[in-house]
């Protein structure tokens, strides 16, 4: 590095000075990747110089991130443990007492036959019996009965429940329609409700994350007003020396990209841990119930989508400030 | 380099900057304008770098009409001036390396030739050894010397300086002076508002002299 060489320099090119000073056109790229580099470096550097409100305007994304976040990821993996449900939705078919165990077993083949049906089963009264004495915690009271109240039941699975118990009707009036068949039920109420419930949630969810959304947003919005303020000296000096208005805002932009980043990687944390330490009780919840259910926890795509989005929602949010207030700025 | 014709600036508390200023700079002259305080010369300046608008009249700097300038020119016309502030308007959370760099971060320049070109304007004004200092650490003299660097870093054609040597004692303010005189020397365009008239007076320079945006001695 030649600096003491230099002063020389400027007498030789000094007349060129104006045409010297244009923008640099062969390093087009570079100086475009440098001046974000830059721009990143003063944002890095704002966020660090206010720790205690960088952390706290972090915090605050965080939740306002997690809670829909996690709501909704929650009430997909019931949907799907909803889906396996519906798998197991079932039809019985109640037969006549007294109908032959010979006679039970055609009827089970002629329902097989039926179109619609994927499965059929025959459970025997003798034992239904059985199974429900062991299941429902009646078994000595049920000793005491002299006959056995339960009937023969085929237990008829759909090929699907598109359409709900409406579209079951044509398939529920060929098995009534069987001899000695007493009655059909479509167990299919409890399957709809809770399809109900879920999609009450979802919207429920959906609604809460619209809300806290605007709320990150004017977070984001409010941050980066003050983040202006605090350096309007030296957005000032920058305007002053030829600093263009997208310069200025550039820091700006990546303050709120930065913050989104930070709240994003927390909130997929946060639900991560969130998930596991609540799938220990939902598992011994599901056993309880004879299901190996579990939560799957927070899945890679949407981590990445969660991280993605609040990153767009700081840039956005500074946007919006940036708009504002950087024109506002003049020297005079 | 600078025409002002028939320029008027009236300001919305009604005070007179300028009252119909005719005024031509050439390109490579040095000239200081004089006035007591009020007198219209920090208007002058401003209309220069399009901080101000004429309220009538035209400006032309470099050949170009500053009314035909939209908002969004007007950094790439400030781009070709360098500006000296009295109070120095350095940033105080930045090393003087980075303070005197902004102009070349701020126009592109890429890195490896930002290093040259500070070191460069840092030994002109002989501040080499405190690129690395906080401005706070610096004299009255050495910021102000900041200052000149930060505003010839980018070797615009016109250097302008509002009272450059408001705070500083008159040897200071000789070396000030005799920095701006080394920058005509090389070709650049030298305009200097100030009221140091003593000092002036021992430079052989062109005085502009105003009084209530009136110019009333042209010592051409």
């Amino acid at each position: 590095m030649s600096v003491a060489k230099r002063p020389a320099d400027p007498k030789r090119k000094a007349p060129k000075g104006a045409a010297r000073s244009e923008r640099n056109w062969r390093h087009p790229l570079r100086s475009w990747l440098g001046s974000h580099r830059a721009s990143a470096r003063q944002a890095l550097h704002q966020v660090r110089s206010y720790p205690f409100s960088s952390v706290l305007t972090v915090l605050v994304m965080t939740i306002a991130l997690a809670l829909p976040m996690g709501l909704s990821v929650l009430i997909n993996q019931v949907e799907q443990l909803g889906v396996n449900w519906q798998k197991a939705a079932q039809i019985s078919v109640y037969i006549e007492d007294g109908v032959s165990k010979e006679r039970q077993q055609e009827q089970l083949a002629a329902i097989k036959t039926l179109s619609g049906v994927a499965n059929a089963q025959l459970l025997d009264k003798e034992l239904a019996l059985a199974e429900f004495q062991q299941h429902s915690g009646m078994g000595d009271a049920l000793l005491q009965l002299s006959y056995n109240p339960l009937p023969s039941v085929i237990v008829v699975t759909p090929s699907s429940i598109e359409g709900g118990a409406a579209a079951l009707e044509p398939l529920r009036d060929r098995l009534a329609a069987i001899d000695g068949v007493e009655q059909v039920q479509i167990d299919l109420l409890w399957v709809e409700r809770l399809a109900a419930i879920l999609g009450m949630l979802e919207r429920f969810t959906g609604g809460l994350g619209l809300l806290l959304i605007i709320a990150l947003l004017l977070v984001m919005t409010n941050t980066i007003r003050l983040a202006i303020e605090s350096r309007r000296e030296e957005i000032l000096v920058v305007k002053l020396v030829g600093g263009t208005d997208a310069f200025v805002r550039r820091p700006f932009l990546y303050i709120g990209v930065l913050y989104g980043l930070l709240a994003g990687v927390m909130a997929w944390l946060l639900l991560a841990a969130g998930l596991a330490w609540l799938n220990v009780t939902v598992q011994q919840v599901a056993s309880l119930y004879q299901s190996d259910f579990a939560l799957i926890g927070m899945p890679w795509p949407d981590g990445l989508t969660l991280v993605m989005g609040a990153m767009l929602l700081g840039l956005v949010g500074a946007w919006l400030a940036v708009g504002q207030h950087v024109r506002a700025i003049e020297p005079s | 380099m600078i025409r002002f014709e028939r320029v008027s600036k009236r300001y919305p508390n009604g005070h007179q900057g300028l009252d119909n200023l005719d005024l031509h700079i050439r390109s490579g002259e040095m000239v200081f304008i004089t006035g007591h305080s009020g007198a219209g010369k920090s208007t002058l300046l401003k209309l220069i770098m399009c901080m101000e608008r004429p309220s009538s009249g035209a400006v032309h700097v470099g050949g170009q009409n500053l009314q035909e300038l939209s908002s969004d020119d007007i950094p790439y016309l400030r781009r070709q001036v360098g500006v000296v502030f009295q109070n120095h308007q350095l940033l105080f959370d930045r090393t003087v390396f980075d303070n005197v760099a902004l102009p070349l971060v701020i126009n592109g320049t890429p890195p490896d030739e930002v290093g040259r070109r500070v070191r460069a304007a840092l030994d002109k004004v002989g501040l080499l050894s405190k690129e690395g200092s906080l401005p706070i650490a610096l004299s009255g003299g050495e910021q102000q010397r900041v200052g000149i660097a930060r505003a010839v870093v980018h070797k615009p054609a016109l250097l302008l300086a509002d009272e450059p040597t408001g705070n500083l004692d008159p040897a200071l303010s000789a070396e000030i002076m005799a920095l701006f005189e080394d920058f005509n020397r090389v070709g650049v365009t030298v305009l200097i508002a100030s009221h140091d008239l003593p000092l002036i007076a021992k430079l052989d320079h062109r005085m502009l002299t105003l009084d209530q945006g009136r110019l009333i001695t042209d010592g051409e």
